[in-house]
C-alpha cells in the first residue's frame, strides 16, 4: 500500500527517469509531482496532457471499444512520455505520467515498472 | 506572469506560518503552520459526499469514524487504520475535495475576511499543501473555465439540456451528468447528487454549453449607468458648459 508521495518517489527511481506526475485529468491538476527540473514543467504537463488522454477516452467511446486504456505512448526524439491511467475503483479519471530519457531507458521495463506501481497506489 | 494575489490576507497567514481558520463569504481554510489542511465551502460537496455517493464508503463507515475519531481529529487517519480505505485512495480524495472547496472559498469576495487562530478541524490532517499551491491552482481552474466557454452565467443557473446535433455525441461521464439535469438543478446539486467534486461539474457543464448541449442563459442587463450627482444647472460660460459635456461623454464610456 502506498500513498501518492511514495508512488511518485518509486517512479522516479525507473532507469531514466526525467520526472513523474499524477494527475487528475477532469480538472487537469496535478496531485503531486517529482523530477522534471527547469527543462520540464510538470505541472504544466500535466494540465496539457489531459486533452490528450480525454480526446482518445473520447474516441474510445466514439468507435465503441469497450476497453480501457492501459497506457499511452509519446515518442520524442530524445524522450519517451508514458501515461498510465489509473483504474482503481475510486480512480475517477487520474492517470500516472512519467518523461523518459530516451538514451538511458529500457522502455519495456519502464512499462513493466509503471504498472506495478499503479498496482501499489491501490486507489 | 505575475498575478495579483487571490488573498493577501492568506499569503500573509502562510508567510507568519499561522494555524487556525480562515473564514471568507464562500468557504473556510484550514491552516497549520501557514500551509493549507483541509478546506470546506457550501458550494463543493465533503470528502463524505465523494467517499459515500460513489459507494465506496458505506454511509455508516464514515459515521463510525467522525464518531470515534472527530474528537481528537483524526477521522481520515482513522478511516486508513480501521482498513476502510486505503493510505493513496484517502489521500487523493482529500487533495481532491481541499482543492474543490478552496476553489469557492477563494472566489472573488467582497465580504469580510476573518482568521480565527488555533481552530483546527475534525478531520485531520492528511497531506498539508502550500498556500502557494491553491492559490496558483485556483487562478489555474478560473483560467481554465474561462477558456472552455467564457459565460460564468452558466455555473449558478439550473442546467437545461439541449438536443444533441445529428452525430455529436457525448462521454460517459457528460452523459450521467445530462441525465440527471431536470432543469431544475445547478451544477452543484449536481455535483452533491452524483458525488463529483464542484469544479469539475461546472467544468463539464462549461464543456457542455461550449458543445451546444446546455443553454447558455442570457447574461443579466447591463446596470443602467448611474445618474449624476449634482444636477446639471445651466451656465452662462459655454467653455464650462463643454466641458461639462465632454466629463458627462467621458464618464459614460468608463
Amino acid at each position: 500500500m502506498a500513498n501518492t508521495e511514495t508512488s511518485l518517489k518509486e517512479a522516479v527511481t525507473i532507469e531514466g527517469a526525467i520526472g513523474a506526475a499524477l494527475v487528475d485529468y477532469t480538472s487537469g491538476m496535478a496531485l503531486g509531482t517529482i523530477g522534471g527540473g527547469k527543462e520540464l514543467d510538470l505541472n504544466m504537463a500535466a494540465a496539457g496532457n489531459t486533452d490528450v488522454v480525454r480526446a482518445k477516452v473520447r474516441t474510445m467511446e466514439m468507435l465503441g471499444l469497450q476497453e480501457d486504456i492501459e497506457d499511452i505512448l509519446i515518442t520524442l526524439g530524445s524522450q519517451y512520455h508514458l501515461i498510465r491511467l489509473l483504474k482503481g475503483r475510486g480512480a475517477n479519471g487520474l492517470f500516472l505520467y512519467l518523461a523518459l530519457d530516451k538514451n538511458r531507458a529500457n522502455l519495456a521495463m519502464a512499462r513493466h515498472q509503471l504498472k506495478k506501481i499503479e498496482a501499489d497506489l491501490e486507489v | 506572469m505575475s498575478r495579483a494575489a487571490v488573498s493577501p490576507m492568506l499569503v500573509r497567514l502562510a508567510a507568519e506560518k499561522a494555524t487556525g481558520a480562515l473564514l471568507r463569504d464562500h468557504g473556510t481554510l484550514y491552516l497549520v503552520d501557514g500551509r493549507v489542511v483541509h478546506a470546506e465551502s457550501p458550494a463543493a460537496p465533503g470528502v463524505d459526499v465523494l467517499l459515500t455517493t460513489g459507494g465506496r464508503l458505506p454511509r455508516e463507515g464514515w459515521d463510525e469514524a467522525v464518531d470515534r475519531a472527530g474528537a481528537h481529529r483524526a477521522v481520515g487517519r482513522f478511516l486508513v487504520d480501521s482498513g476502510r480505505l486505503h493510505d493513496g485512495e484517502l489521500e487523493i480524495c482529500h487533495l481532491g475535495a481541499v482543492f474543490d472547496a478552496a476553489f469557492f472559498a477563494l472566489s472573488p469576495t467582497s465580504g469580510p475576511t476573518r482568521f480565527r487562530y488555533g481552530v483546527g478541524h475534525w478531520f485531520g490532517t492528511v497531506r498539508p499543501v502550500s498556500a502557494e499551491a491553491v492559490e496558483r491552482e485556483t487562478v489555474r481552474r478560473r483560467e481554465l473555465l474561462d477558456a472552455v466557454w467564457p459565460y460564468a452565467a452558466v455555473d449558478t443557473a439550473p442546467v437545461v439540456p439541449r438536443p444533441a446535433s445529428p452525430g455529436q455525441t457525448v462521454g460517459a461521464r457528460q452523459r450521467v451528468l445530462l441525465a440527471a439535469a431536470d432543469g431544475e438543478r445547478t451544477p452543484a446539486e449536481l455535483a452533491r447528487l452524483l458525488g463529483r467534486p464542484a469544479f469539475h461539474t461546472l467544468l463539464d457543464v462549461r464543456r457542455l454549453a461550449a458543445a451546444g448541449l446546455v443553454e447558455t442563459p442570457l447574461a443579466p442587463e447591463p446596470a443602467p449607468p448611474p445618474q449624476a450627482f449634482l444636477p446639471a444647472l445651466p451656465v452662462a460660460d459655454p467653455d464650462i458648459a463643454l466641458l461639462r459635456r465632454l466629463r458627462d461623454a467621458l464618464e459614460a464610456h468608463l
